[in-house]
């Protein structure tokens, strides 16, 4: 007999499988296969539908934007690469219905816009809308149903833009690409780019927000951008989701990080339910491998018999745990699909080999030690079972442990930094973690003196088994851990989105007010809306020189080259004011007084920053033809969040009294109250309304998708925790067991046994969830300030509900799981387990 | 019937004591033995006199600090593990105090297991023909947990003449049964005996059981201190 047959081992697998023994191994990488896939599949599927549906908010994979014409060379490379495109010009002007009139935000589009997402119309203004597949022809513009009782129009009418009559042809009720841009405010008139010409509203020096959309593969994407790079310059700029929106673009970023924390957690987790699946398998086979050697069975063949018994598992296990995985993700989906009507993409292969690959390294790294192990039991343990278990080294079953994780963690992270970060932390953890658990049970054994019958049971066998009930304090308290830690980082990221949205934040703004139009305005809005804001007058103007040196010239020497930021020369809004503005603090100089012998400026910081501009330099500024002078007073920091007008530069009141200006405010108007905007608009019809509220209602519906996805994930890591901890007492639950069968032996009542292991899981949970609190905090802590830069504060919570969950938790598994054995006749249990 | 089917010469076995101070317990101080083939063998002893050890020694279970074991001509000190492992199922057969049953397989299954390892064509026939033999016909498909203490010694003894052994060792097979239940496992382990004349190398303190082997070798502080022929 020279290796042993496998149809043998096949024989003694299916043994091995009837009696039970290998329902746990084969369970936990049922799990690690099953977890990793459902999530693999979840992440994939949601991810690309998060992408695609926030590509629709570009109405494009990515666009060139410029306020110059796009070249037709740019079209013509994305065309020579299989991508599609259309144009888009956007430009606030004025439409015209018989005697009335309103200034619209035009958007005219091209053929086959828009290249992602919808467009929807309404039957009548304000009726719900349905997705429409067309454009409005030639000669045709649909309009926001706000337009329709402000100019007083119905379907069908003609209106006027520019010189052009145009039809209206539908009530346009939503489009993708909404909101973003500074020329994009005002209520929407859509219609075709061919119209254009014949308004003849386009002439040099109109303020037009040009945009080539292109959509296709994200390598043909990719190798545009390469094409372009050289001619994009600073007029041209090339964007996609993360750029165009950076709310949307950080919430998916995040996202992202944490879905694939919530991948590595459960991987840990099913790593830790294999190992010690493996060392119950491994640990209830050494009499078996012992008469096998009796027997005639050689080392070697034990090893090839168990290496080929682990290889039917781990392949056998893979199949069925990615069909698993397959039916997890589906009932996620299914679940949801009321909260989550993403239309989710297929999924692509690589769910199906990670979960694959993970489940195999798995058994490989957690699984194999302890049952290669098996070699080296000495047969003399026929005879004498007290012979010590020869088993492998613990260094080498935590070496390969530790070499699967990490291999798999820069799998699937990609990410040096990541992986070392995570292992280190594990490995710190647990080692503090040790230390705080051996604290524990000598405190526990001390106070358990003085306790009654079954706490003093408890305390004395987990003293007892001391090595034992650290791993699995250490265990346990790791799988809390990771419970809680989720559950604060998920309040934290949703605390710092909504904190982005502060409830009742100004949600709209009102621009283009004349001077005259002030205090008739101020009349009307007075006690309509809520939280009304001072009135700024505005206007529009570039730097041309700073301390008598040219814009380009100083640029050149003090900017960063790719700072990304606006140059100095480009035009921006100005404002002037008396009173530093609600939401600024002064970082340098002095805010003026009121009587100035020369005019004065304030910048924001950043700002001054980046142009490299200091308090006391003198800054020239063009207003529309006219030569402004002025020296730098102050340097403020801005509130950006606040929502109210806020401006990168400031005059000193009186400076800017000879430029032509229009006024600006916010204000906050519920979804009841916005009605009165056609009431203002009617009387003001040249004011534009800029609606904060629609745009952040396409954030936050962003944001809510993604914290939908967060939490299921948080629910999949729990459940890996819960099968983590039935795993683990069942591998430790022999020999406390065998002690609690010979009690029973001995008279002890089922009660007093039954207390006795509650008591004794009870108090396991109790440690671990303390050391569960004390390591969540910590490294909330560490992961608000290295990763998600958000502050920290204690959470006194955790300090209750870790330790109660624990004790729960356990206790309630513990129990659960024993509930058999604890049932069946004690001369069973002691002849069952020898 | 001369053959000497097992010799052993000056076998001793210390242990290092774990106490630091490099102390060393004998277990087995120069133990010369020569079992011919065919002879049924006791060895006996107090409690700690060193007769499982001997037995595991002899059997290759264990290997001896110093001195030679040589079985049906293999010289054991000189195999490695593999080897005698191989050594072991080709010419040695078990009986244990605590039976040694695999408790995941069935009585059948594990009279089954010598003939499986063998490659044998029928282990299945041969061990339901050996378990008729020992009186468990009725009980094939029950579980060691579900058997009498008895009835598991009864299967371990068609186990271990499943796998056809020239040497039978048997290390205290009636002690952990009633006085008998335990005279009718050792009545089927010597008609066993006979019927394949198997060499028999028993380890027990039962005098009335070593008294129905040929030679009885007695054990004292790891040394043989009497050797003594039965009369038939």
């Amino acid at each position: 007999m020279t290796t042993m047959r496998f149809s043998l081992v096949l024989r003694f697998l299916m043994r091995d499988w009837r009696a039970g023994e290998l329902r746990l191994l084969v369970s936990a990488v049922l799990l690690a296969v099953g977890t990793v896939t459902g999530i693999s599949l979840f992440v994939d599927r949601l991810t690309s539908a998060l992408l695609s549906e926030s590509a629709t908010y570009l109405a494009a994979d990515r666009l060139v934007a410029s306020t110059h014409s796009i070249p037709d060379e740019f079209s013509e490379a994305a065309a020579r690469l299989g991508l599609e495109t259309t144009r888009t010009m956007t430009f606030p002007s004025m439409v015209f219905a018989g005697d009335r009139n309103q200034l619209v935000s035009v958007k005219a589009v091209g053929d086959g816009y828009p290249l992602r997402g919808v467009l929807r119309i309404a039957a009548t203004p304000f009726a719900p809308g349905v997705v429409i597949d067309e454009l409005p022809p030639a000669g045709e513009v649909w309009l926001d149903s706000r337009l329709f009782p402000a100019l007083g129009i119905v379907v069908g009418d003609i209106v006027t833009v520019g010189v052009a009559q145009l039809r209206v042809g539908r009530v346009l009720s939503g489009e993708p690409d909404r909101g973003g841009s500074f020329f994009d405010f005002g209520p929407r008139l859509l219609m075709r780019i061919v119209d254009v010409p014949r308004t003849e509203v386009v002439r040099p020096g109109s303020r037009i927000s040009y945009r080539l959309l292109v959509a296709g593969s994200g390598e043909a994407l990719d190798q545009l951008y390469r094409e372009l790079e050289s001619q994009l310059g600073a007029d041209y700029r090339w964007m996609g989701i993360r750029d165009s929106s950076a709310s949307i673009g950080s919430a998916l970023e995040r996202a992202q990080a944490f879905l694939l924390l919530g991948g590595m957690l459960a991987v840990l987790l099913a790593g830790v339910a294999v190992a010690l699946a493996a060392q119950r398998y491994a640990r209830r086979h050494y009499d078996h491998v012992a008469i096998l050697k009796t027997l005639g069975v050689t080392p070697a063949e034990i090893q090839w018999g168990y290496l080929a018994l682990l290889a039917v598992i781990g392949g056998v296990s893979t199949v069925i745990g990615l069909l698993l995985g397959g039916v997890l993700h589906l009932l996620i989906v299914a679940a949801l699909s009321a909260y989550m009507p993403l239309d989710l993409p297929l999924p692509g292969y690589k769910p199906l080999l990670v979960g694959a690959v993970s489940g195999c390294v798995c058994l490989a790294a957690f699984g194999l030690p302890p049952v290669m192990g098996l070699k080296s039991i000495s047969p003399m343990r026929v005879i004498r079972r007290d012979l010590a278990d020869a088993g492998v080294s613990r260094w080498l079953t935590y070496g390969c442990a530790a070499l699967g994780t990490l291999g798999l963690l820069l799998w699937y992270t990609s990410s040096w930094r990541l992986t070392v970060w995570s292992v280190a932390g594990v490995g710190g953890v647990s080692i503090l973690f040790g230390a705080l658990a051996h604290l524990l049970l000598r405190a526990g054994r001390r106070v358990g003196m003085q306790a009654g019958n079954g706490w003093r049971l408890a305390l004395a066998g987990l003293a007892r088994r001391r090595g034992d009930s650290v791993a699995q304090i250490l265990i346990f308290g790791l799988a809390i851990m990771l419970l809680l830690i989720m559950i604060l980082l998920r309040t934290a990221l949703l605390d710092e989105w909504q904190a982005q949205m502060p409830a009742g934040a100004p949600n709209h703004f009102l621009m283009n007010v004349a001077p005259e139009q002030v205090k008739p305005l101020q009349e009307m809005v007075n006690g309509r809306v809520e939280r009304m804001g001072e009135l700024y007058p505005m206007t529009r103007g570039r730097v041309v020189a700073v301390n008598g040196v040219a814009t380009k010239t100083w640029e050149a020497t003090r900017r960063e080259p790719d700072s990304g930021d606006p140059s100095l020369d480009s035009e921006r809004n100005l404002s002037w004011t008396a009173d530093l503005p609600a939401n600024n603090t002064i970082e340098a100089g002095d805010w003026w007084s009121t009587n100035l012998s020369e005019p004065a400026v304030s910048l924001e910081e950043s700002y001054a920053g980046t142009a490299g501009i200091k308090i006391g330099d003198m800054m020239e500024f063009d207003i529309g033809g006219l030569p402004v002078n002025a020296r730098v007073a102050s340097i403020r920091r801005v509130e950006w969040d606040s929502m109210a007008p806020n401006f990168f530069i400031l005059f000193s009141p009186g400076a800017l009294n000879d430029v032509p200006a229009t006024y600006m405010t916010s204000f906050y108007l519920s979804l009841q109250q916005k009605a009165f905007l056609n009431e203002l608009l009617a009387a003001f019809p040249t004011v534009t309304v800029i609606e904060v509220d629609q745009v952040m209602a396409q954030i936050q519906s962003i944001v809510s998708r993604v914290t939908q996805a967060v939490q299921l994930i948080l629910g999949l890591v729990l459940v890996a925790g819960c099968l983590v901890l039935i795993a683990s007492i069942q591998a430790s639950g022999d020999e406390r067991l065998r002690e609690h069968a010979l009690l029973r032996a001995l008279g002890a009542s089922r009660r007093l046994v039954r207390g006795a292991l509650g008591a004794e899981f009870a108090l396991l949970g109790l440690f671990a969830g303390g050391i569960a609190a004390f390591g969540a905090e910590a490294t909330v802590f560490a992961l608000n300030q290295q990763v998600f830069e958000l502050s920290s504060r204690l959470h006194p919570w955790v300090w209750l509900a870790g330790p109660a969950l624990g004790a729960a938790i356990v206790c309630g598994i513990g129990l659960w799981s024993t509930r058999a054995l604890v049932a069946s006749p004690p001369m069973l249990v002691l002849r069952e387990l020898g | 019937m001369t053959t000497p089917v097992l010799v052993a010469r000056r076998i001793a076995k210390v242990v290092a004591l774990n106490d630091g101070a490099g102390e060393e317990l004998v277990i087995l101080a120069g133990i010369d033995l020569e079992i011919n083939a065919g002879e049924s063998v006791a060895v006996v002893g107090a409690s700690g006199s060193g007769k499982t050890t001997l037995l595991g020694i002899l059997a290759g279970l264990d290997t001896p600090s110093s001195g030679t074991v040589a079985l049906d001509g293999h010289e054991l000190t000189q195999l490695s593990e593999e080897q005698r492992a191989r050594l072991r199922g080709e010419l040695v057969g078990f009986v244990f105090q605590s039976f040694q049953l695999l408790g995941s397989l069935t009585a059948l299954e594990n009279v089954m297991l010598p003939g499986e390892l063998r490659g044998d064509k029928d282990p299945r026939g041969d061990a339901s023909a050996l378990l008729l033999r020992v009186g468990l016909a009725e009980r094939t498909a029950h579980y060691p947990r579900q058997l009498s203490g008895g009835e598991q010694q009864r299967v371990a003894i068609a186990r271990a003449f499943a796998s056809r052994p020239k040497v039978l060792f048997a290390d205290e097979p009636t002690g952990n049964l009633d006085t008998v239940t335990g005279a009718r496992i050792i009545d089927l382990l010597f008609e066993l005996n006979a019927a394949y004349a198997t060499t028999l190398v028993l380890v027990t303190h039962d005098t009335q059981l070593a008294d129905r082997c040929d030679r009885v070798i007695e054990l004292d502080a790891g040394r043989i201190v009497a050797t003594r022929a039965v009369a038939e």
